[in-house]
């Protein structure tokens, strides 16, 4: 069970997410509304209820978008741009040599 | 870190897709809700406030504006973060070198090129909810991943040094020692993180950013004859004469000023860890077009400031920060070379903030550790220690005696620009990707734009490369 224990500095109170981890309420999720003032983060289903459903942490650790098959015109593409950024380092750095021998 | 690493539910990898589908709707909510973390309900907070904000914007005027004021922030941030040192300086050059004439509308065309990429990052950002390394780790796998990381930490751990020369030039000026002004500047990078909330950083960071205006009193000090200004902006006239070579650095550099490849990261982990959604796109494009408005005034502030050296005929060829602020001062005052000053300290001081983010951001992603500035330190110390150990080690090289720092600063906006164009083709290979974006792929105009962007920069670099490499092509 992960305790949260949340200082909110800006209003001086702290909140204990007391519902982390309980169980009984898993048969019962429904949202809430996100635009009452009356809404407290202290329950879960609140915090749920505001975030998207790949916007927790915890679901965003286990789901990835996965690897995209990269057409031939793409590797030959990046390829291209690599070769380019060693190139011109390379250059960048003739002409920082040229410098540093020009002010000696 | 935190206790999501050993819950065997969160080892098993699912496949993510694009979704507006609340949390609490979700399938996996029942599980979700023992798994929330200090990031979640910091999120959720933020969240709710928007909440409230969108549901007055129907009923009440002010609540649109409410709105605004909490959804800006990153594409402020990162504009007025570019505004940095080294683009200061590479304005200040346009202006003492060549006065009022091309480089004026120059600027603005570039930072209409910084807004078209980082519209994107706030689409990829708002959409997926994932940082930019992740995605490319996601989609393109380790090899290209690292080869777009090698890119960016070279370029910002480069500029980050940049950004404490110039602290240290700025607070120079007025007989600070480089101890403190560099020591004091990393403590003030310190202390925006130590509040362990996003929101409360972001306004930091953006209080701090406001004071780039400062470069707007320095230049109506240094009296701007605004009839060529206005002719400057309709007609791109007078064209810069002189060395070609110098030229196109001068132009590498100025662009290198507004679009470099740590922007397309802060940004877009930056929308992350705000808790935007794709219903907050506008907003995030309001955001990023009011950056990238104020950052060109106050680039074209900085360029006017250094035209009295332009019109005295003062060779400010190398000059550095202070060396700028300490010629202007028989030209615009005490009060402009100090404002002038005291706004090259600025914009060291906020780009060190934003960058050493960026670095930490890129390094949470990549090895999957906590990378919110929600997060407290012990959950996510990783992440903290590379934002303060890559601000640590950029700000000691600058005290080293006789480091060449002006090697640095010359090349690197430079670097920026030729690292740019593998970035903005992972970008537009993501931000065209429909498994990745769904509705919000790119369209049309955006891909032509962007693709615009890309070959301006590749030509830009080719033609850097010619120069240097046959330097007699260009008459050098």
């Amino acid at each position: 069970v992960l305790r949260l224990k949340v200082a909110w500095y800006g209003r001086g109170w702290n909140l204990t997410s007391r519902y982390a981890g309980v169980r009984e309420s898993q048969q019962a999720l429904g949202a809430m509304d996100v635009h009452s003032e009356q809404l407290t983060l202290q329950d879960p289903r609140a915090v749920l209820s505001l975030l998207e459903a790949d916007q927790v942490v915890a679901a965003k650790r286990r789901t990835h978008f996965g690897r995209k098959n990269l057409s031939v015109g793409t590797r030959v593409l990046l390829w291209c741009l690599r070769v380019y950024v060693v190139a011109m380092f390379v250059i960048v750095a003739i002409s920082v040599v040229q410098a540093i021998r020009s002010a000696h | 870190m935190d206790g999501l690493d050993k819950n065997p539910n969160m080892r098993n990898s699912q496949t993510a897709h694009p979704t507006t589908e609340s949390a609490v709707e979700s399938a996996a909510a029942p599980e979700l809700i023992g798994l929330l973390t200090h990031e979640d309900v910091d999120r959720a907070r933020d969240r709710w406030e928007v909440a409230q904000a969108r549901g007055k914007g129907r009923s009440k005027s002010f609540g649109g504006l409410r709105l605004l004021w909490l959804l800006v922030g990153p594409g402020v941030l990162v504009f007025l973060g570019e505004n940095d040192a080294p683009s200061m300086l590479s304005y200040s050059a346009d202006g003492s070198r060549y006065g009022i004439g091309f480089f004026i509308p120059f600027v603005v065309l570039t930072f209409l090129m910084g807004f078209i990429v980082q519209e994107m990052t706030v689409r990829l950002g708002a959409v997926t909810h994932r940082g930019h390394a992740e995605l490319i780790f996601d989609r393109f796998g380790r090899f290209w991943g690292f080869f777009a990381m090698g890119d960016l930490i070279l370029g910002n751990f480069l500029t980050l040094v940049t950004e404490f020369i110039g602290v240290r030039a700025g607070l120079g000026f007025f007989g600070i020692r480089p101890a403190i002004a560099v020591g004091g500047a990393l403590v003030i990078v310190a202390g925006a993180i130590t509040t362990g909330r996003y929101w409360t950083w972001e306004r930091i960071t953006l209080s701090l950013a406001i004071f780039n205006g400062l470069f707007i009193p320095a230049a109506i000090l240094a009296r701007p004859d605004w009839h060529a200004v206005g002719h400057a902006m309709l007609t791109w006239m007078p064209l810069p004469t002189g060395g070609r070579y110098q030229i196109l650095l001068l132009i590498l550099a100025t662009i290198g000023a507004t679009v470099t490849p740590w922007m397309l990261f802060f940004q877009q982990s930056a929308v992350v860890d705000k808790g935007m959604q794709p219903r907050d796109i506008n907003a995030g494009r309001f955001d990023t077009f009011l950056g990238a408005l104020l950052a060109s005034v106050f680039a074209i502030a900085a360029i006017l400031a250094t035209v009295p050296l332009f019109h005295h005929g003062i060779n400010a060829a190398d000059f550095q920060a202070a060396q700028f602020a300490e010629a202007l001062e028989p030209l615009i005052g005490h009060a402009g070379a100090a404002l002038f000053a005291l706004g090259i300290f600025e914009a060291g001081i906020v780009a060190a903030i934003a960058i050493s983010t960026s670095s930490a951001y890129a390094f949470g992603e990549v090895f999957q550790t906590g990378h919110s500035l929600n997060r407290p330190f012990r959950e996510a110390w990783p992440f903290y220690l590379t934002l303060l150990g890559s601000a640590s080690a950029a700000a000691a090289l600058v005290l080293i005696p006789k480091f060449p720092l002006e090697f640095v600063v010359l090349t690197v906006n430079v670097i920026a620009v030729l690292a740019m164009p593998p970035a903005l083709a992972f970008l537009l290979l993501l931000v065209n990707d429909r498994e990745v974006m769904g509705q919000h792929v790119n369209g049309f105009w955006t891909n032509l734009a962007g693709i615009t962007v890309t070959v301006l920069l590749i030509c830009a670099g080719l033609g850097f490369g010619i120069a240097t490499v046959f330097p007699k092509w260009l008459g050098g």
